[in-house]
């Protein structure tokens, strides 16, 4: 349910946070996808259930109870600690992942909810030592300073310039709403996004 | 004594480096306490209290104690002591519980019995002022009045030709660091050691193992990276005591973080502030007297003080009352030029409404009241080059002639702050015989860019590449260093770096000249060389020159040197924005800053710091504001939500001067950069709405109710 089209024109923070409040309810039930996989979602758990999520291409099988968030079982249970913890509730964007493609808040994703899809991590994007031609435009624009909020602006970034490789400020103003700062780096990230060597090499979605 | 390479042969310093960590931080691998996971770690959870004032009659810990899954359960409050069985705000700790998941602990809270004695609580400053208010506090609700007087302020105010009068007020901001406060503590026997999302790791074990009675050389506490802090994270944090007490009764590693309503509840905020302020001008436009009474509150039993009025502008006499007033909400902090922002905002608003009485421009009138310039004090040379970049010819008197709702209005303020180096700080730097270098200091980077502060200036003094140099921080084995607070750290760091690093660059000298056939003192160190000063072909390649080190390598100490940083940095702000006035909504569209920092070190970094500091002010001018219900005591915001610290669509252009001092030393410039952007963003509100809004925070509500008391004859 926080799977939303986050770089339409007409999204907002304020939109984003209204399907958020919506995704709490729609949890709770059964999905479509969920039906026809034949995963009775009603029955999982309380106990920890096997589950099998595909992460940056690699398959990984856990056991977690329903309740956990997608979030959760990758920094506690996998390890994989880019994706931060900061509001914990859909606000503030320092959990973005890309889900089959979209940016979603991975705090307010249960992470059973998030079998048979292509989840995308900050992990994925460096080849080796090279950064991701987004992550070098930050470091060139100095568009980080204690860290916390960078992993979740780049996916956010990533994902914008996939879809719209020349945005417009605006567009790229409005794709990074979802993602909060505290030290204020919102002028040094832009400039950084909207940086043509930022978007030379991504590979469009 | 250490001393700066002359200007022109400076290879690194006042240039824009690229912070060292950028790439780490960018690709998501950098490991901040809350990433950390140790073999066998437990997860902890707090148990916070529900109401804002209470006495806990009984903690039945048993039932959580049999869930599966929770390995230790402590009690916080001690029931049976009548003193210390009281809480006094919304979220003190109460128990707390360690459990081999996250889930498990939080289910373990919620069956722990709780038997609760509710007592009366005050919601804000209104309710404990009031008569008939219980007394909750042992040391009494509102202190006594402290006074402070230069002159005969009152016989002033009588004799000035205009004078101001007003209500002006500034609302409690909460830190909202990203990385919550926290951490991991591990035991080994009888020593600790702890990951700690901290400003001060020297600072948090001074303060932990006190509170855990145990010697500071038992105790390790690392802080590799972390997430944000802002004054709130500068000592020895209960949660790191809790986690430590939870990792011994467990025999395992505890994580303790809190969540995002505990960091807005329990771990600090900005105090308000309030002022009822009477200040004159006499005919030629010369200010001559304020008397202002001025209170505020900082929580539970915390004070609320700030500096009266802002010290740029001298008011021959002054008076002032002011007291703290004590409600049951969490307890403030320091918090991000503590005292400053309030007393801009509320100082600069009375300046710009005198300014109006004389019907004077009020840059040309701060112009007539600014003491006289100082190296450390350059408000009138720096409100002239921001006048320039903003565009303040442009400007119209007060009130936007133009027609319809959109008006448009331009606003400046002044800061000043010290950010001197602390005289404590030690550090070290060793070569080693391959060539390596490393500095290792205890500071800590906590987004500064501290860590790229150390390598450059360590670089700097071997005349080698930055990539080629070593920075080691955040570890309380290395040597000390303050809290990274009161913009002390780039001072402290980079004199005492320079100082390591010469001596260890001298030792090098010493013990390479007899093979060179030379005297140690014509050696310099340059472009990956060792060689006579007078003939760069005479010497050798830095790894040929450690070679000869043998199986010895350097160690040399350093320690701040007072002369390579110096006092006092000022600045000022402008804005410049829009207000609908049938929504009040205001619109930054720009904010202009010029800030000075002495020495530029790192121009890049220097430079985000103050952009950041515009961007924090334009929360504290726009948006943030802990509201607390006032029946319940209850924060109603306590997320991140409905507490608003500004977007990246909030945010309008900065345009940033940093004037470079060469001449002088390192200054510190973390705070100064939020002080004065409130107070320019609210000269502009009323320089475009043609009224004065006196209250922080500067909503739609707070502008649309300006409107119309001054629609309906005025304040």
């Amino acid at each position: 349910m926080a799977s939303k089209k986050r770089n339409e024109p007409g999204f907002s923070r304020r939109t984003f946070l209204k399907t958020v409040g919506a995704g709490g309810v729609a949890a709770g039930v059964l999905g479509p996808a969920e039906a026809a996989q034949g995963q009775a979602v009603g029955a999982a758990g309380p106990g920890a259930v096997p589950i099998t999520l595909t992460i940056n291409g690699r398959t990984h099988k856990l056991e977690v109870e329903p309740r956990v968030t997608l979030l959760d079982a990758l920094r506690t249970r996998l390890d994989i600690t880019g994706v931060k913890r900061v509001c914990d509730r859909g606000a503030c964007g320092a959990c973005t992942m890309i889900v089959d493609g979209k940016t979603i808040y991975s705090c307010s994703t249960l992470a059973i909810e998030a079998q048979g899809k292509a989840i995308r991590t900050i992990e994925s994007f460096t080849q080796g030592t090279v950064l991701h031609p987004v992550q070098q435009a930050f470091c060139e624009h100095d568009g980080l300073m204690c860290g916390f909020c960078t992993p979740g602006f780049v996916v956010s970034a990533v994902a914008l310039l996939e879809r719209t490789p020349k945005p417009t400020r605006e567009q790229a103003q409005k794709a990074l709403d979802g993602n909060i700062c505290r030290c204020g780096t919102y002028q040094r990230v832009l400039e950084a996004v909207l940086d043509p060597k930022a978007s030379a090499g991504v590979k469009r979605g | 004594m250490a001393s700066w390479p002359p200007p022109a042969e400076r290879t690194l310093i006042g240039k824009p480096i690229k912070r060292l960590d950028g790439p780490v931080k960018s690709r998501g691998a950098a490991k901040y306490t809350y990433d950390i996971i140790r073999p066998g770690m437990l997860y902890a959870r707090l148990l916070n209290s529900p109401h804002p004032h209470a006495r806990v009659r009984s903690i039945d810990l048993s039932a959580a104690q049999k869930l599966p899954g929770v390995r230790a359960a402590i009690a916080l409050k001690d029931t049976a002591n009548p003193d210390t069985s009281k809480v006094f705000y919304q979220g003190e700790e109460v128990a707390a519980v360690a459990a081999t998941t996250e889930e498990i602990a939080a289910d373990a809270l919620r069956l722990i019995k709780v038997e609760w004695e509710v007592l009366p609580h005050l919601a804000s400053v209104e309710q404990a002022e009031r008569p008939e208010a219980p007394q909750v506090f042992p040391k009494g609700n509102v202190t006594q009045p402290a006074m402070q007087q230069e002159g005969d302020a009152e016989a002033a105010l009588k004799a000035s030709a205009h004078v101001v009068e007003g209500l002006y007020t500034t609302q409690v901001q909460t830190h909202t660091s990203l990385e919550t406060h926290g951490g991991i503590c591990e035991w080994d026997g009888d020593n600790l050691t702890a990951w700690v999302s901290t400003q001060a790791v020297h600072g948090t074990r001074n303060g932990v193992a006190k509170a855990l009675g145990i010697p500071q050389t038992n105790m390790r506490v690392l802080t590799d990276y972390m997430g944000g802090g802002f004054g709130s994270k500068l000592g020895g944090d209960v949660q790191v005591v809790i986690a430590a007490r939870l990792a011994k009764a467990a025999g395992a590693p505890v994580k303790l973080m809190l969540d995002r309503k505990e960091e807005h509840l329990i771990v600090g905020n900005r105090p308000s502030a309030y002022a009822q302020v009477k200040a004159g001008v006499d005919a030629q436009g010369k200010l001559t007297a304020i008397d202002a009474e001025t209170w505020g509150t900082g929580g539970a039993g915390q004070g609320a003080g700030f500096p009266f009025p802002y010290q740029v502008y001298p008011f021959p006499a002054r008076r002032r009352r002011h007291r703290d007033i004590y409600i049951n909400a969490g307890p403030q902090r320091a918090f991000r030029a503590p005292g400053h922002p309030q007393s801009c905002f509320i100082t600069e608003i009375v300046m710009d409404e005198l300014a109006d009485r004389l019907r004077l421009d009020p840059l040309e009138f701060r112009l007539r009241n600014l003491p006289p310039e100082q190296p450390n004090q350059m408000w009138g040379a720096y409100f002239k080059i921001g006048a320039e970049k903003i565009g303040w010819a442009k400007r119209h008197p007060t009130g936007d002639p133009a027609s319809g709702p959109i008006k448009r209005g331009m606003g400046c303020a002044a800061n000043r702050w010290a950010g001197a180096g602390s005289p404590q700080t030690r550090g070290e730097c060793s070569i080693m015989p391959d060539g390596s270098v490393v500095t290792r200091i205890g500071t800590q980077d906590i987004g500064t860019g501290t860590r790229t502060l150390v390598a450059m200036i360590t670089a700097e003094t071997m005349g080698l590449p930055l990539e080629a140099v070593q920075a080691a921080i955040g570890d309380t084995n290395f040597p000390f260093a303050p809290g990274s607070g009161g913009s002390v750290t780039v001072s402290s760091v980079t004199s005492t770096v320079r100082h390591a690093a010469e001596n260890a660059r001298d030792e090098l000298f010493k013990r390479v000249a007899a093979s060179m056939n030379v005297d140690p003192a014509t050696l310099v160190a340059r472009n990956g060389r060792v060689h006579v000063a007078s003939d760069p072909g005479k010497g050798l390649t830095w790894r040929e020159a450690c070679k000869q080190l043998g199986t010895t390598p350097i160690t040399s100490p350093g320690e701040f040197q007072a002369n390579l940083g110096t006092v006092g940095t000022s600045g000022v702000q402008f804005a410049d924005v829009e207000v609908d006035i049938e929504t009040g909504v205001t619109t930054v569209k720009r904010v202009v800053c010029v800030q000075d920092c002495g020495m530029i070190v790192d121009k890049l970094t220097a430079e985000s710091q103050c952009i950041g500091g515009v961007i924090m002010g334009l929360g504290f001018a726009l948006y943030e504001n802990r509201i607390l219900d006032r029946n319940t005591g209850h924060m109603v915001n306590p997320n991140m939500e409905w507490y608003l610290v500004p977007g990246m669509s909030d945010i309008p252009p900065i345009d940033v001067t940093l004037v470079d001092q060469p001449e002088r030393g390192v200054v510190g410039i973390g705070e100064p950069p939020m002080i004065s952007t409130a107070a320019a963003v609210g000269n502009a509100i009323a320089n475009a709405i043609g009224v004065r809004v006196r209250s922080l925070p500067l909503t739609p509500e707070a502008v649309l109710n300006a409107i119309e008391r001054e629609k309906r004859g005025g304040t």
